[in-house]
């Protein structure tokens, strides 16, 4: 699986090799991305960064900034990102604005998913930064990169337009720096985001490792006692 | 620095109050309690609590017609089930407590409350939403899971002795302030 990540795209994973098909045109766009990026990428990465779509996504308190920057005396659409999507199948970026509890998780992750490529995330608010002022609740994710990898930090709470403004062109920066090309090659593999069990709120990394551990410990009760001390 | 006065422990109430003396009148005895922000507290074995809430719900005197919370406290020694009526006619409060000792609830099972749900629909969500984080069952409730939490979570987070699984989404980076 690693493996098919690293080398690109015409890696089709073994189980989808009966419904997949790469026709020869994709193959030539793949081999020609590394010629042809540094002429494509300032052109594409222009056009990109101006037109950065925000999928319609607010927990709690940030979205009342989120929808204050909308509206006309923030205005984000002077950064070509008023666009706010309905749909994650159209938006190119998530503002998580506003606390992730464990059973929001899962949701966010679904939405994060169906995004198509390139996705960006900003984590909004000192809630998914770092967890905030929920610091060691039961029931909230300690930050939002818990769960899906973060591109730009904004820290505030909630934080002020400007500042929504400020990380919306910090993030147009990094999307004008950055070649598509490198980009695709080193997609982010499935599990840079943490699959949360939809029933009981817990990563399932946990939970396969816990089963894993408990069928050992079935198997072979002493080899497997040592080798977790 | 002016210190601040130590708070003073509340007064113990006299005799029964207004609530107090109607139930006592109609046959159902109550403990009365140190008084909560002004409103009068009684306590009340849990047998007796569908009667009482149908007594003060349906009489005309007393007319509590309004069940505004149902909440639970995990307190040093008991778990309680709190109930806050408002009367909107008479302009009246009353905060009724159902004790569960603690040594009283068996091993491993929660402490048993009587639900109210079935003849006053406002405890419904409420006694779920205590079930879920106090732990407290009501039986006779039509359907007491969990409101709050996902299904199966474990425990009830709102006890003194809950402590939470750590897992990579609470656990705590080494260097890192939390």
């Amino acid at each position: 699986m690693a493996d098919s990540d690293v080398q690109g795209m015409n890696e089709v994973p073994d189980e989808l090799k009966d419904t997949v098909t790469l026709t020869t045109l994709e193959k030539m766009i793949e081999a020609m991305g590394d010629l042809l990026s540094p002429v494509v990428s300032p052109i594409a990465n222009a056009a990109r960064s101006n037109s950065v779509w925000p999928l319609t996504f607010g927990t709690s308190c940030c979205a009342i900034e989120m929808m204050s920057v909308g509206m006309s005396k923030f205005d984000i659409s002077r950064f070509g990102s008023e666009v706010f999507r309905a749909t994650p199948r159209q938006a190119d970026m998530i503002i998580t604005a506003g606390t992730i509890t464990r059973k929001m998780a899962p949701a966010l992750i679904t939405l994060y998913e169906q995004m198509p490529e390139p996705k960006y995330v900003i984590a909004m608010g000192a809630c998914t930064v770092t967890g905030g002022m929920f610091n060691d609740s039961y029931s909230v994710v300690q930050g939002v990169d818990r769960v899906i990898p973060v591109d730009i930090y904004l820290p505030g709470c909630p934080p002020r337009p400007e500042g929504i403004l400020d990380a919306l062109l910090k993030l147009q920066q990094k999307i004008r720096t950055e070649s598509y090309a490198e980009r695709k090659k080193k997609k982010y593999r499935q599990n840079a985001v943490r699959q949360v069990d939809y029933d009981t709120g817990r990563p399932l990394e946990d939970l396969i490792d816990e089963a894993r551990f408990e069928t050992a410990l079935a198997l072979d009760p002493l080899k497997s006692l040592q080798e977790k001390a | 620095m002016s210190e601040t006065p130590a708070a003073k422990p509340p007064e113990e109430p006299k005799g029964p109050g207004l609530c107090g003396q109607f139930l006592k009148d109609h046959g159902i005895a109550t403990n009365r309690l140190p008084d909560s922000c002004g409103v009068e507290t009684i306590e009340i074995d849990g047998a007796h609590l569908e009667a009482a809430m149908k007594l003060l719900r349906g009489s005309s005197e007393i007319k509590l017609d309004y069940l505004v919370a149902v909440s639970g406290v995990d307190s040093a020694d008991t778990f309680d089930s709190v109930y806050q009526l408002w009367s909107y006619t008479n302009n009246n409060e009353l905060i009724i407590k159902v004790r569960v000792k603690k040594t009283d609830v068996v091993e491993g099972q929660l402490p048993l409350v009587p639900s109210l749900s079935r003849f006053w629909s406002a405890a419904n969500w409420h006694e779920r939403e205590t079930y879920d984080l106090v732990g407290i069952r009501y039986y006779g409730h039509p359907y007491l899971r969990r409101i709050l939490n996902v299904w199966d979570w474990d425990g009830h987070p709102l006890r003194r002795d809950y402590k939470q699984l750590v897992d990579s989404l609470n656990d705590k980076a080494p260097g890192s302030f939390r």
